[in-house]
């Protein structure tokens, strides 16, 4: 269990928040959702929640804000925030596109360290009525990777992901796997970190939520 | 948030121990007399540390004793070999040989949780040594991964007596850097733990002499971050054995006799 308790590095390991909105809200709408992350480690994982609102503020414009639950058990405040832009609809077999920006706020409850890192990423979508297939790809800014000791910041750190939503009326169902930081590995003492052929980390994501 | 978990005691893989130390295991060129053999507990805080002694106790009054801090096995049973290894260096019964478990290791009691329990656990092994006689040019303080982190501090000041050889074998760096490594974040250990350790501080606090041994392929302990850390040592001897194409368990993958050659010759120097 101790190994497994490991997994809550990788589960805040850059990117590692599951895609929250692909395809934008309608104008008005309002989605409140839960998310459980579960970061792979050893032959096990640990599940990782999180909460979010999000809200069309524009027929292609939503906003989002979410807070990791998990991050605050082990004395860290993880908030993060952004907006989500759709460029084309899913039309038949031609993809939609959307892309997003935001950051992600990290404060110690400890010294009140604090971090910031920037995101910005991009969805290609189908979506055919109730059913949204999606690939992601997204990449958090360090624009403190200098104070990572011995050299080993880095400024980027992306994911991709790949998932399925169901939006129905007023319930949405998202399931996703991604891919995390594959430029690096991660490394965890004593432990075994699964990557996808090698690279990174990896993660199954899945969420709930209520539109209004 | 005062009451949050702390990742730090999900650091120790602390567990049973039989504490079965015979020669039945070990090669007959580390066999250990009966009579060298010598189970002992000692008072830490509100816990009661369990250790190990091998050797004469006049030795502890007039010979070379190494201090072995062991690495994250669940007890002193995983390193009974090393240290049989380490009594016989250059000779049968050559050294005195202490070891103890951490907190919430082997027969140990309490828990270990930061740098506070690792600091007293390591104080109460070694007052016991105080008091038979030990002295500071008599001491070798050796160091195995995971306890790299008392052996840090008490090399940079912290020890009743003090450290002036310490042997660093595949040690970890900082608490940061496990955070970082683990997240390829600039995110400081304060956001999971207490336990914020910085060996490169302590090696820099050190002025005594410095063996580090480490591997490079080491998973667990990954060399850059290690080498960055030790060779912030400023003190008055500096030696560092890296091997490539071996992983943590160092001993094994580079057989006894270099790992007994490079030690033996740091100990002599």
């Amino acid at each position: 269990m101790k190994k497994i308790i490991w997994g809550f590095l990788v589960g805040i390991v850059a990117s590692c928040t599951p895609t929250k909105i692909v395809v934008p809200l309608e104008e008005g709408k309002v989605q409140v959702g839960a998310t459980l992350g579960r970061p792979q480690i050893n032959t096990g994982s640990l599940p990782l929640l999180g909460i979010y609102a999000a809200k069309g503020v524009s027929a292609s414009t939503t906003a989002y804000g979410s807070a990791q639950l998990s991050s605050a058990l082990f004395g860290a405040i993880q908030l993060d925030g952004g907006v989500v832009k759709g460029i084309r609809p899913s039309q038949g077999f031609t993809p939609g596109f959307s892309y997003s920006y935001g950051g992600n706020l990290f404060v110690s409850s400890r010294d009140f360290a604090t971090r910031i890192y920037p995101e910005a990423g991009a969805n290609m979508y189908w979506q055919k009525g109730p059913h949204i297939l999606n690939i992601s790809a997204n990449s958090w800014v360090d624009p403190t990777w200098f104070l990572a000791e011995y050299g080993r910041g880095q400024i980027l750190a992306p994911s991709f992901g790949a998932g399925y939503r169901l939006r129905y009326k007023w319930l949405e169902f998202q399931a996703e796997y991604k891919i995390v930081n594959p430029t690096r590995e991660i490394q965890v003492p004593q432990a075994f970190v699964p990557s996808t052929l090698g690279l990174g980390g990896r993660g199954f994501y899945w969420g709930a939520a209520l539109n209004f | 948030m005062a009451s949050c978990a702390d990742i730090g005691s999900a650091m120790f893989f602390g567990g049973e121990g039989d504490y079965d130390f015979s020669n039945d295991n070990l090669d007959a060129a580390y066999h250990i007399d009966e009579s060298k053999i010598h189970l002992f507990t000692v008072p830490s805080d509100e816990d009661t540390i369990h250790g190990l002694f091998l050797g004469d106790f006049s030795q502890l009054e007039n010979d070379t004793i190494i201090y072995y801090l062991h690495g994250n096995g669940p007890s002193m049973d995983g390193f009974w070999s090393t240290v049989a290894v380490l009594a016989n260096l250059g000779e049968q019964h050559r050294y005195g040989v202490v070891m103890y478990d951490y907190r919430g290791y082997g027969k140990s009691t309490g828990n270990t949780q930061n740098a506070a329990t690792m600091a007293a656990d390591y104080d109460a092994v070694l007052k016991w040594m105080e008091d038979r006689g030990l002295t500071s040019d008599r001491m070798v303080v050796m160091a195995n991964s995971l306890g790299s982190l008392p052996a840090g501090p008490a090399a940079a000041g912290g020890s009743r007596i003090t450290v002036e050889k310490l042997i660093m074998e595949v040690p970890q760096s900082s608490a940061d850097v496990i955070i970082q490594n683990a997240t390829g974040l600039s995110l400081p250990s304060s956001m999971i733990t207490e336990y914020n350790f910085d060996l490169g501080q302590n090696m820099e606090d050190y002025p005594g002499e410095l063996l580090w041994m480490h591997a490079q392929e080491d998973k667990v302990a990954p060399v850059e971050t290690a080498r960055g850390a030790m060779r912030r040592h400023t003190g008055s001897y500096y030696r560092e054995e890296v091997y490539p194409d071996v992983g943590h368990g160092l001993r094994w993958d580079i057989g006894n006799d270099e790992w007994t050659r490079v030690i033996h010759e740091f100990i002599l120097h």
